[in-house]
């Protein structure tokens, strides 16, 4: 019943793609967020919808869309070059099975981030692809956020829509996506025209930035909370009533902390507490052993160089009986650790040369949605345009998983790919249309004969 | 219950997303004038 929904539904996108070719690339969005071929439990298993989703994208820009418009911006080079890096470090792997098995699928985010942008052609597009990165995303967070209500959270324990840690579907990447889907929400819901701000957009809007709240807290990823920690403080910077709105965020949290879960509480008290704790003392010797490493690897691994590493350790653990302090130490022997961090995960696999270029492809985006803030920021009401929001809201979303990207090994996400491909979108899309009337002077008058307007 | 309940509803949002999608011709391009829209405006209707 499940799989038939899915599938109707995938043919239904299919179908309305012949009309308007886009909606192709908004299906390939939406299967690689949800993945439908998961959710499902039978034949749908066995159809290579992502494939599929992305055959129909690419023929359907190549022969049924305009080009007019499309531009390659050096941002796109750039995630083309690392690609093109990665391709290398994958053929010179340490481990070249598991290279192989990563490679499958960080390709396919790469490319599709590169190609996303050509497509990005009108504000409308823009707006699509943003509202339907959102409600995919929203298909797991909202699902998190009702089982997390309805009492069936834990770190690890609980289940989103697929039981399985892939993709998404791990807490600490789903809460760090899910954060970073809040200034797009927002965004959508002032300056949507497919869904036009109303009280039923503002009113899902709000129930959907809570549900985005909410998974942290679900899954105790302690990723989430430092992610809502940044995001809040961030986005003072472009709020009206900075103490209205400062006011308002320290009573929804004081507000909030007794409706938190105990489990929850405990967890979070680790965070500055890190000697007695396992997870962030393996955190610390991993980026450290990735600097050596790097150091003796200085073009990179290849992908899961982790595997390498091995090390022994102390945890320390301090308890207080009858007024006296114990310490307890624990040594403890790990393998194979991942790195649990975007940042380590870059330069252990790619090399400084890899990470230097991953850098500069997001310091770059942000610096670019930067730019768009300041020349929108000048003009009269400015502020309030679609491009200044959502420059805003995607620098926004960008940082937040940037923050999250630090305690998360998840520097090949299609999501963060995605949000890079919107980012070249919006760019190039406002380099075109901000260039016209400089250009249009040039034009000598009566050369241009006017269009007839097309039915 | 809860994963059929969010399924039907982000689905048919995206759904209904893509059905509006069908009738707006400023998806492909923007040269031609829409009716009540100014969106390349930068002032736009947010103006108001």
């Amino acid at each position: 019943m499940l799989d038939l929904a899915l599938i109707g539904f995938f043919g239904l996108l299919l179908l309305m793609g012949l009309k308007r070719p886009f909606i192709w690339v908004l299906l390939y969005i939406y299967v690689d967020i949800v993945a439908p071929q998961k959710v499902g439990w039978g034949i749908i298993q066995s159809l290579p919808l992502s494939l599929m989703a992305f055959a129909a994208a690419f023929c359907g820009w190549l022969l049924l869309d305009s080009k007019q418009g499309s531009r390659f911006t050096f941002r796109q080079g750039l995630i083309l070059l690392l690609l093109a890096y990665c391709a290398m470090t994958t053929l010179m792997a340490q481990f070249p099975e598991a290279a192989q098995v990563k490679w499958d699928w960080v390709w396919k985010a790469m490319i599709f981030a590169a190609f996303l942008p050509l497509t990005l052609r009108t504000k409308l597009r823009l707006e699509a692809a943003a509202l339907v990165m959102a409600l995919a995303v929203g298909a797991i967070v909202i699902n998190g956020a009702m089982k997390t209500v309805l009492g069936g959270g834990g770190y690890g324990t609980l289940s989103l829509l697929v039981d399985e840690n892939a993709g998404l579907y791990e807490g600490s990447i789903i809460s760090t996506a899910a954060i970073a889907t809040i200034p797009l929400i927002l965004w959508l819901a002032r300056h949507g025209t497919i869904f036009k701000p109303e009280w039923k957009v503002w009113t899902f809007a709000g129930a959907f930035v809570f549900a985005c709240l909410l998974i942290p807290i679900g899954t105790s990823a302690r990723t989430g909370l430092v992610c809502i920690a940044f995001l809040g403080a961030f986005m003072l910077r472009s709020v009206k009533y900075k103490f209205v709105y400062a006011g308002f965020a320290g009573l929804a949290l004081i507000a909030a902390i007794p409706f938190l879960p105990q489990s929850y509480l405990d967890r979070m008290g680790t965070i500055t507490n890190h000697q007695s704790d396992q997870s962030a003392s393996t955190r610390l010797a991993v980026w450290s052993w990735t600097l050596d490493y790097a150091a003796r690897n200085p073009l990179g691994g290849g992908f899961d160089a982790y595997r390498a590493n091995s090390f022994t350790y102390h945890t320390i653990e301090t308890t207080e009986v009858g007024g006296n302090v114990m310490r307890d130490y624990t040594e403890v022997t790990e393998e194979a650790r991942a790195y649990h961090s975007s940042y380590f995960e870059m330069l252990g696999e790619q090399g400084w040369p890899g990470l230097i270029i991953f850098l500069w492809l997001h310091a770059l985006g942000a610096w670019q949605m930067e730019r768009i803030r300041w020349r929108f920021a000048k003009r009269e009401n400015g502020r309030k345009s679609w491009q200044y929001g959502m420059a805003t809201a995607l620098q926004q979303a960008q940082l937040t998983y940037l923050v999250g990207a630090a305690f998360v090994g998840i520097a090949y996400q299609p999501f963060i790919f995605m949000l890079v491909g919107l980012q070249c979108g919006l760019w190039s899309y406002i380099q075109r249309v901000e260039a016209k009337p400089a250009k249009a002077r040039f034009t000598r008058p009566g050369s241009e004969v006017p269009k007839p307007a097309e039915a | 219950m809860i994963d059929y309940f969010t399924i039907a509803l982000t689905h048919g949002l995206i759904a209904l997303a893509a059905f509006r999608l069908l009738w707006r011709d400023n998806l492909d391009r923007e040269d031609l004038p829409v009716p009540g829209e100014a969106e390349q405006s930068p002032k736009g209707p947010e103006g108001r």
